[in-house]
């Protein structure tokens, strides 16, 4: 038991770096106005969750999380099913020139976004996609694609390739290995890739900014700059508003570990 | 490689999807960059490399090129240790383990503009909790030798996650019977972890890599809403002054160019990792 | 997993069309006015009220409002990604005062002068209306008014038996006699972080010490009376000390909450911090005064001019309607609904001496002596590249890393080959 001291040590210490200025965050979306500029004290005098109400009262908030949960979780489903097809292609089967092709990929994510916006919006419009989900996800579905091609084709590096030759032999075609074989085996790289894209279009502001202008189609960091007026900054609304659209993530991870990854990483091992 | 079936099929959708969406941009982009296009003046000419030329002279250029070299090579080396370390601490089981990955989580699931006012706030020399807990009266944001350190703690608080999320996946592939083997021959964990985790790791922590410097490089909200990339442009970085060419001051044809530049330093940075890795690690 | 992925990618693609079904549109035989603005603070219902009263008055015509953040960056960003594209998706925007010029001679504004009457033009404050003036014509209405002015704490000034000051250096006396007797206590607040508040707050020092940035079309900026009031800056901080190192990194906020927690006797602000302070939970409410910015000598007291205008978007769908809704937007009984409801501050002098607003809102009618001294920033299509060399520079100034002189000559050479580029 003494030998862990050193690793809980560790650990609390990892914890309290992560989950420290949120927790700030937490506290500060808990302080009335008149005390959100002063320290001492820590915490509180006087708690209120005046600026919650204020969240879902004065803006359209449930909307808001709603367009922003649509988006993510589409473009999650479709970056990971064209991903994964295109990682599985390069790491198992015959593609011609596989390093032209990766690097290419690469390539989309090394341009700075504000120089592309522009042109982009130029397509997007030309589509009739202004302000819609769908562009965005069309959008986000492309740029969150070098990481899932990457990474997955790298998890999907090092899966024996024994397993695919043996089930090759056993008539089964190669659409057949992939969702029966590779998928389940790499599960955890999948789910790592999900919650990487998943975040990266929860929060994603630029393209956000310039592609959609009503409230139908406005996702949460959009939403979260539209609170501060022309000079003031209603720090604890947005305090309020960043813990709101961030527990729920923090939990949907919790859910979705225990059902997945400890369920399939076993079954994996095996395999 | 089984070598075997073509995957021509698997690969066709991504790359369909991709060329349509980003073959306009990215040739747009490199089209301008050789244009004298003030958009206010209704300039648009044909200069060739000329905004290159200017570009090489351009003193701003490269300060800016020197604080995005700096920020990157030190968020991202930082990043790469603090999350190695906490995907093995994450790696080991414990109670609660599930729970304590998704409060690792937290920093990557705050909106960038949030996160990165929210440290404006904590870095506030007379209200921010920073000096309160150090007991200090450092002025993080006013002085550039702070300035720059305070916007990598910044990133590094705000990424890490995203290595130890790949890290810990790339860990959890690595088949428990190896480890035991190892164990049995009598390697010490060091050893072990030298000789087997970080091999096997090392595909892994090239993705880490290649991601975390193409975003750290192209840095643009988290550092310009704690900075504005001041004080005297200490900490202003190659995207925030391509953005300011671009939608402040509508040089379409300079900010293109410099965007470009982004673009060739982050390419031959990833071929650099490519050969590196591919060399060593396998 | 198969079957979870496929019900998953099912749903999202049912949400995505219910998402992307038709909107509704625009009424049968209505015309629609699409109004693009930065967020309004304040009750949006009243806003929304305003709005309808439009409609109401103008049969046939609705107005759509979008609205965008009230970054002036990010909305800047997004007018000029849209109308580079000669988008017609708005046909009204709002404005800040430093894009008209700009927003013009890109050819992105129509051309509204004939909205506003000779006598109308006398009655709109001089420095808005000069701010939307480019070539000798008029590309932007001005919707409300913002400058720069010195807020100080009444009961200390009063304990202390002080009066508000008329110079800096009565503004350093009284500042550093009252630190000395009010344990931690800032003398004066100011906005000193890289970003546009540093140009404004700069400028009222040079206007206050006889200096400017352009004369004509030459470039005066290195000027000895800008090298004093820029070294008068950082001397706030290392020689009078009267303010915190502090300053050189916030914008508007930081300093309206530490002077709102009542640790500051003097600050420099917008007049958008007065309400806040009179506030239930305010720490600072019935203690607060307001004065015109000092100066070097009596009597040179400069504002920087802030505020927004309104314009038609030279693609508009229907501009014609568009230029009703601005002439409305900006009339003198719609901009005294907007100042009593919201605090904005009209740009019609007229409105200062309405019984009603002086009643309701004595604050704002005081303002109009500052007003009235409100000086624009230069307006010339380079402002925005003018100020992207000059913002850097005063930073390093006033944080002590370039002499002023320094700055001001570097700041001087980027400037002349800005203002020599665009022929």
């Amino acid at each position: 038991m003494t030998r862990r001291v050193p690793f809980y040590l560790l650990l609390a210490l990892a914890l309290a770096y992560s989950a420290g200025p949120f927790l700030w965050q937490a506290i500060t979306s808990l302080k009335p106005e008149a005390e959100l500029a002063s320290l001492p004290p820590l915490l509180p005098l006087r708690p209120t969750v005046s600026h919650y109400v204020t969240v879902f009262t004065r803006y359209p908030f449930f909307r808001i999380i709603s367009n922003s949960a649509v988006v993510a979780a589409s473009t999650t489903a479709l970056s990971l099913a064209v991903g994964s097809l295109c990682a599985f292609g390069l790491s198992k089967l015959r593609v011609f020139r596989k390093r032209l092709i990766l690097a290419l990929v690469l390539s989309v994510s090394m341009f700075p976004p504000i120089a592309t916006v522009s042109p982009l919006f130029i397509v997007i419009r030309a589509l009739g996609l202004r302000d819609t989900l769908f562009a965005l996800i069309v959008i986000y579905t492309t740029f969150s694609l070098p990481l899932s091609i990457w990474a997955l084709t790298n998890f999907f590096d090092s899966v024996p390739d024994e397993i695919f030759r043996a089930a090759r032999i056993d008539g089964c075609g190669p659409f057949q290995s992939f969702y029966r074989i590779m998928l389940p085996l790499s599960a955890p790289a999948l789910f790592s890739t999900a919650i990487l894209v998943f975040i990266f279009s929860w929060n994603e502001f630029l393209f956000a900014l310039t592609f959609t202008s009503t409230a139908a189609s406005r996702t949460i960091p959009v939403a979260i700059a539209l609170f501060p007026g022309l000079h003031e900054i209603p720090w604890g609304d947005i305090a309020a508003a960043s813990v709101t659209v961030t527990a729920p993530l923090v939990m949907l991870v919790i859910a979705f570990q225990r059902r997945i990854v400890e369920g399939l990483t076993s079954g994996a091992v095996k395999g | 490689m089984t070598g075997g079936e073509k995957g021509n099929r698997f690969v066709l959708p991504a790359m369909a999807l991709l060329s349509l969406v980003t073959f306009y941009p990215v040739v747009y982009v490199v089209y301008l960059s050789l244009q004298r296009r003030l958009v206010i003046f209704d300039i648009a000419e044909f200069v060739g490399v000329d905004n290159y030329l200017f570009l090489i002279q351009d003193a701003r250029f490269w300060n800016a090129l020197k604080n995005t070299a700096y920020f990157t090579v030190l968020s991202v080396s930082l990043e790469l240790l603090l999350g190695l370390g906490i995907a093995l601490l994450l790696n080991r089981s414990f109670r609660f383990r599930g729970l304590a990955r998704a409060v690792v989580l937290v920093p990557w699931a705050i909106p960038t503009v949030v996160s990165a006012k929210m440290w404006e706030w904590m870095y506030n020399p007379d209200y921010g909790i920073l000096n309160y807990l150090l007991g200090a009266k450092i002025n993080w944001l006013g002085d550039p030798f702070t300035a720059i350190h305070a916007a990598v703690l910044m990133d590094v608080w705000k990424t890490v996650p995203f290595a130890v999320i790949l890290l810990t996946a790339g860990l959890q592939i690595i088949p428990q019977e190896i480890m035991r083997a190892a164990r049995i021959d009598g390697a010490s964990p060091c050893q072990a972890f030298r000789r087997i985790t970080l091999p096997l790791l090392a595909p892994v922590i090239l993705v880490v890599l290649i991601f975390r410097t193409l975003d750290a490089f192209r840095v643009f909200d988290s550092i310009y809403v704690l900075t504005g990339g001041g004080p005297a442009n200490t900490t202003e970085t190659l995207s925030i002054y391509a953005y300011r060419v671009l939608f402040q001051t509508l040089q379409f044809g300079y900010g293109s160019a410099l965007s470009v530049v982004v673009f060739l330093c982050t390419g031959s940075m990833s071929l650099l990792y490519i050969k590196m890795l591919t060399r060593g690690g396998r | 997993m198969k079957q979870k992925c496929m019900v998953i990618a099912l749903v999202s693609l049912a949400l995505l069309f219910h998402s992307c079904a038709p909107r509704e549109d625009a009424e049968r035989g209505m015309v629609r006015v699409v109004f693009k603005h930065g967020m309004i603070s304040g009750d949006y219902d009243e806003m929304q009220a305003i709005l309808k009263g439009f409609e109401r008055e103008n049969p046939g015509i609705t107005v759509k409002d979008e609205i965008l953040p009230a970054s002036t960056d990010e909305q800047h960003q997004f007018y000029v990604t849209n109308l580079e594209g000669e988008s017609a998706d708005f046909d009204v925007l709002g404005m800040d005062v430093i894009w008209v010029p700009e927003f013009a001679r890109a050819g992105w504004l129509r051309d509204i002068g004939h909205l506003l009457s000779e006598k109308e033009k006398e009655d709109i404050f001089p420095g808005p209306l000069e701010a939307v003036t480019y070539k000798g014509r008029v590309w932007a209405v001005p919707w409300y008014i913002d400058a720069g002015v010195l807020y100080y704490r009444k009961d200390l000034l009063e304990k202390h038996r002080a009066a508000p000051p008329e110079t800096w250096a009565e503004l350093c006396g009284t500042a550093a006699r009252i630190m000395a007797r009010e344990k931690g206590m800032y003398g004066f607040i100011w906005q000193g972080k890289q970003y546009e508040g540093l140009v404004c707050n700069a400028l009222e020092y040079f206007w206050g010490n006889g200096g400017g940035l352009l004369d004509g079309g030459k470039v005066v900026i290195d000027c000895p009376e800008n090298a004093e009031a820029l070294r008068f800056m950082r001397d706030l901080i290392v020689l009078y000390r009267v303010s915190p190192p502090l300053v050189t990194t916030v914008m508007e906020e930081p300093s309206r909450l530490l002077f709102g927690s009542g640790k500051a006797v003097f600050m420099r602000n917008w007049p958008y911090a007065w309400n806040i302070f009179q506030r239930p939970d305010s720490a600072v409410r019935g203690k607060v005064g307001v004065a015109k910015l000092p100066s070097f000598k009596k009597g040179m007291s400069a504002s920087a001019l802030g505020g927004w205008q309104i314009g038609v978007n030279r693609y508009a769908k229907c501009p014609l309607e568009a230029e009703k809704f601005v002439r409305y937007l900006t009339s003198p009984p719609v901009q005294k609904d907007l100042a009593l409801a919201l605090g904005y501050r009209p740009t019609r002098r007229s409105l200062y001496r309405d019984r009603d607003l002086v009643a309701a809102q004595p604050f704002t009618a005081g303002l109009y002596e500052v007003f009235m001294r409100a000086r624009p920033r230069p307006v010339t299509p380079y402002y925005m590249m003018l100020t992207q060399v000059m913002q850097p520079e005063f930073s390093a100034a006033v944080n002590g890393i370039k002499s002023p002189e320094e700055a001001l000559r570097s700041a001087r050479l980027q400037m002349e080959h800005i203002m020599g580029a665009g022929r």
